[in-house]
C-alpha cells in the first residue's frame, strides 16, 4: 500500500513538471498557432540563466525565478518579432523549419558557450523530503507541483477575466474576426509568445534544484510536452495541466508494474489511442482544434 | 525591416561557421614532413562531453611526441580533427577523411555506435581504424582486417565486476559468493543492455543470484519506479550501467526514497565523471566504480601519468574530466610507437607492426599492457580497474598493482550518513 502511494505521489509530482512546461507550449500553439520546436531550448536557456545567477551571485533558483521569467518573456517577444512574425502567413513547412532551425542553432550555441558539461546548483533543500510514514515526498518537486497549480489557476483567471486575456482568447478562436473587432492581433501574438516563454522560464527555474542543465536538456522534456499538449487538447490550458499529471502518473505506474524501460511505450500507446478515438484531445476546446497550429 | 532581419541572420550564420571552422586543425604548409591521421570523435551532440575529453588524450599524445622530435626520424604528426555526433555522420566523415583528405589511418572514437559505422567504412577502403575508447565487444568480434582496439571491451567490465564481487565484496559482507544477491539497473540502449547481459551471464556461471534487473530509458526524467523496484528486491550488491544524467538522477532519488544497498557498483559511464561528484557532493562517497584507469592510482604502475596530468593542465587549464583522455593518450602512444617503427602510414605495415608490438602490464600511463589478438586486433592486456569514491575522489582500489587504498565496504545507510 505504501509502495502504491509512493508511486502515485512520485508520478503526480513529475506530472506537475510536465504540466509546467506544456502550458507554455500550449499557449503558443493555441494562440499564435505555431508549433514551437525550440520550446525545449527555451527551457535549456532559462535553466542556464538560473544557473548563472546561482554561480555569479549565489542567488537561489527560487529567488532568481522572477528575473528569469522576465528575461524569458523579453526573449520570447524578441524571437516572435524577429523569426516568427515574418513567416506567420507562410506554409506549415516553413514554420516547422524555422523553429526547428532555431532549436538546432540554440543547442549548438549553448554547446559553444558552455561546452557539453553538466551543471547543477547546490541548495540545502535539494534532496530534502517530507516523510509521511513510509512515503517520501521530495520538497523541490512538491514546490514545482504547487507552483504548477498556482500558475494554472492564475493563467485561467487571467484569460477569463482580464481584457488582455479575453483578447488573447478571441485571437485564439478566430483571428480575423478578432482583428475586425479592433484587436491588435500582432500585439497579441507577441504577448502570447512572451507569456508562453515566460512560463517555460519559470519551469526552468523550478527544475534547476531537481535537475541539471546541459545543451540538449530540452530534448528530454519537450517530446513529453508535445504528447501532453496533444493528449490534453491543443489550446486548452486545463488540458495541458491535467495531461501533464496524467502522463506523470502513467509513467510511474507503468515503470513499476510493467518495466521502467517500457514506460514511454505505454504512454505513447495511450497517446495513439487518444489520437484514434478523440483526436482533438481529452479536454479539447471543441471541434476543429486538432488542426490548430497546422493551418 | 525584412532586409535587416536577413542581414542579421546571415551575419549570425557567418559567425557560427567561422567559429566552428576555427576548431579544425589543418596543415599549414610545414617545412617538415607531416604524417596526417584522421581523428574522428563526437564533438557536438549528446556525446560531445566525453567525445571531447577523449580527443584531448589523443591530442596530448601527439603534442608530446611532436615536442620530443616526432616519429620516424623527425616526422611531424598531425591530427585531422573531425566531428561525428552520430553513426550517420561517422560514416560520412570517415568517407570524407578517406576519399577527400586521402588519409590511411583513422583514430577515435569514444562511442560504440560511431566506431561501428566508421570502422565499416575504413575496412571497405583498406584504411586502418584505431579504436581507443568504444567498448562494445562486436567492434573487434567481426574479425575485420583493419580494426585495432587498445581499450578493454564491455565483457571485461562485467568480468571485473563479477570477479571483484567474488573475491572482495562477498567476504566483506560475510557471505559466500553464491549467496550474494545482485541487482542490476541499466539504461536500455546498446551500452547498458550489452554490459547488463554480460553481467547476468557471468553471474550465472558463478552461480550468483540475480535479484532484479531494471532497464530504463536514459532520457527518463524520473527514476522513482526503478528505485522502488530495487528497494523491494533488497539486493546486497547493486550494479548500475548508466550515463551521466541518469546516474545523478538515480542516486538523488535513491536518497530521497531511502534506498539502502550495502554495495553499489557503477559501470564506468556517468559514475566516473567529475560532474557526477560535483552534482551529488558528499553523497557519492562509498560508490564503487569499475572503469578505465583514473587518476588516484599507483603512479609507479602507470609510468607517464604524471607527465600527462601536467601537460593536460598546461594545455586546457583544468583537471581531466574523466579517464577517457588517459585511455586515448595511452592508445595514441602505442600507435605513435608503431608508426615510429614503420616510418610511414601504410595500413598493412602498421597493422603488422601492431600485432608484433608487445608491452608488459604496468609499463604504460594506464598500467595496461599491450598484446593484440592476432585474428581480431583486440588488446588482451587492457583491463578496467575498480575505483571507489572516497572523500570526493575516485580512488583506485583494485587490482593490487594499481590500487592505492582498500575499499571501504559496506556503504553506510542514508540515515547513518553525516
Amino acid at each position: 500500500m505504501a509502495q502504491l502511494m509512493q508511486i502515485i505521489i512520485s508520478g503526480i509530482l513529475v506530472g506537475g513538471i510536465y504540466a509546467l512546461i506544456s502550458m507554455g507550449l500550449n499557449l503558443i500553439l493555441g494562440v499564435v498557432r505555431i508549433i514551437n520546436f525550440a520550446h525545449g531550448e527555451f527551457l535549456m536557456i532559462s535553466m542556464y540563466i538560473s544557473f548563472l545567477f546561482f554561480v555569479t551571485w549565489g542567488l537561489d533558483p527560487y529567488l532568481s525565478a522572477p528575473i528569469v521569467v522576465l528575461l524569458l518573456f523579453i526573449f520570447g517577444c524578441f524571437v516572435q518579432r524577429i523569426i516568427i512574425q515574418p513567416i506567420l502567413e507562410t506554409s506549415a513547412t516553413v514554420k516547422i523549419f524555422a523553429t526547428l532551425g532555431l532549436s538546432i542553432m540554440l543547442q549548438n550555441l549553448a554547446l559553444m558557450i558552455w561546452n557539453a558539461d553538466y551543471r547543477t546548483v547546490h541548495t540545502a533543500y535539494q534532496t530534502s523530503v517530507i516523510r509521511l510514514g513510509e512515503v517520501a515526498i521530495s520538497v523541490p518537486r512538491l514546490i514545482a507541483f504547487a507552483v504548477a497549480i498556482l500558475i494554472a489557476v492564475a493563467l485561467f483567471l487571467f484569460l477569463q477575466n482580464t481584457l488582455m486575456g479575453k483578447a488573447i482568447r478571441a485571437v485564439a478562436m478566430e483571428r480575423r474576426a478578432a482583428s475586425l473587432m479592433g484587436i491588435h492581433v500582432k500585439k497579441i501574438y507577441l504577448i502570447a509568445f512572451g507569456i508562453g516563454s515566460a512560463l517555460v522560464g519559470l519551469a526552468g527555474s523550478l527544475l534547476m534544484p531537481i535537475y541539471y542543465v546541459f545543451p540538449t536538456v530540452g530534448t528530454l522534456f519537450v517530446l513529453t510536452a508535445f504528447v501532453v499538449v496533444v493528449l490534453g487538447g491543443m489550446g486548452s490550458m486545463l488540458g495541458a495541466f491535467l495531461g501533464g499529471i496524467l502522463i506523470g502518473l502513467v509513467e510511474a505506474l507503468a515503470g513499476v508494474w510493467i518495466s521502467p524501460g517500457l514506460k514511454e511505450a505505454v504512454y505513447f500507446v495511450i497517446f495513439i489511442l487518444v489520437l484514434l478515438f478523440r483526436p482533438s484531445g481529452l479536454f479539447s476546446l471543441g471541434k476543429g482544434s486538432e488542426e490548430v497550429g497546422l493551418k | 525591416m525584412r532586409k535587416w532581419i536577413a542581414l542579421l541572420m546571415i551575419s549570425l550564420l557567418a559567425v557560427t561557421t567561422a567559429c566552428s571552422g576555427s576548431t579544425g586543425t589543418r596543415g599549414e604548409g610545414g617545412k617538415k614532413e607531416t604524417l596526417q591521421i584522421g581523428a574522428l570523435y563526437p564533438l557536438s551532440g549528446a556525446a560531445a562531453l566525453l567525445g571531447d575529453e577523449s580527443f584531448r588524450g589523443a591530442e596530448l599524445a601527439v603534442k608530446l611526441r611532436n615536442k620530443n622530435g616526432g616519429v620516424a626520424g623527425g616526422k611531424h604528426v598531425e591530427l585531422v580533427k573531425t566531428d561525428a555526433p552520430d553513426a550517420n555522420a561517422a560514416q560520412a566523415e570517415a568517407n570524407r577523411l578517406i576519399t577527400q583528405k586521402g588519409l590511411h589511418l583513422i583514430l577515435g572514437s569514444y562511442s560504440s555506435a560511431i566506431s561501428f559505422a566508421a570502422s565499416e567504412v575504413a575496412e571497405r577502403n583498406g584504411v586502418l581504424y584505431w579504436e581507443m575508447g568504444a567498448i562494445s565487444d562486436p567492434i573487434t568480434e567481426r574479425g575485420y582486417k583493419y580494426v585495432i582496439r587498445t581499450n578493454p571491451p564491455a565483457s571485461e567490465f562485467a568480468k571485473v565486476e563479477i570477479q571483484y564481487i567474488k573475491e572482495v565484496v562477498a567476504p566483506k559482507l560475510g557471505k559466500s559468493p553464491t549467496d550474494v544477491r545482485i541487482g542490476i539497473v541499466h539504461e536500455d540502449s546498446l551500452y547498458g543492455t550489452t554490459v547488463a547481459e554480460f553481467i547476468t551471464k557471468m553471474a550465472k556461471e558463478e552461480k550468483m543470484q540475480i535479484a532484479t534487473t531494471q532497464p530504463y530509458n536514459m532520457k527518463s526524467v524520473d527514476l522513482s519506479s526503478v528505485v522502488l523496484n530495487v528497494k523491494q528486491a533488497k539486493p546486497d550488491v547493486l550494479i548500475a550501467v548508466s550515463y551521466l544524467n541518469d546516474a545523478i538522477l538515480f542516486w538523488r532519488q535513491a536518497k530521497e526514497l531511502g534506498l539502502d544497498v550495502p554495495v553499489f557498483i557503477g559501470t564506468g559511464g556517468g559514475h566516473t565523471m567529475s560532474d557526477f561528484q560535483k552534482a551529488l557532493g558528499k553523497d557519492v562517497n562509498g560508490i564503487i566504480d569499475v572503469d578505465f584507469p583514473q587518476y588516484e592510482i599507483n603512479k609507479s604502475y602507470t609510468p607517464g601519468l604524471e607527465e600527462f596530468l601536467k601537460l593536460y593542465k598546461e594545455t586546457y587549464n583544468e583537471e581531466p574530466r574523466s579517464g577517457h583522455s588517459l585511455a586515448n593518450f595511452m592508445g595514441t602512444n602505442v600507435l605513435l610507437e608503431v608508426i615510429d617503427k614503420v616510418g610511414t602510414i601504410d595500413p598493412d605495415k602498421i597493422k603488422q607492426a601492431a600485432l608484433e608490438y608487445k608491452l608488459e602490464p604496468g609499463k604504460s600511463a594506464t598500467g595496461w599492457g599491450v598484446d593484440f589478438d592476432q585474428a581480431k586486433g583486440q588488446n588482451k592486456l587492457g583491463q578496467p580497474y575498480v575505483h571507489q569514491w572516497i572523500d570526493g575522489k575516485l580512488v583506485t582500489v583494485w587490482p593490487k598493482g594499481a590500487a592505492v587504498q582498500e575499499a571501504q565496504l559496506p556503504m553506510p545507510k542514508w540515515s547513518e550518513r553525516k
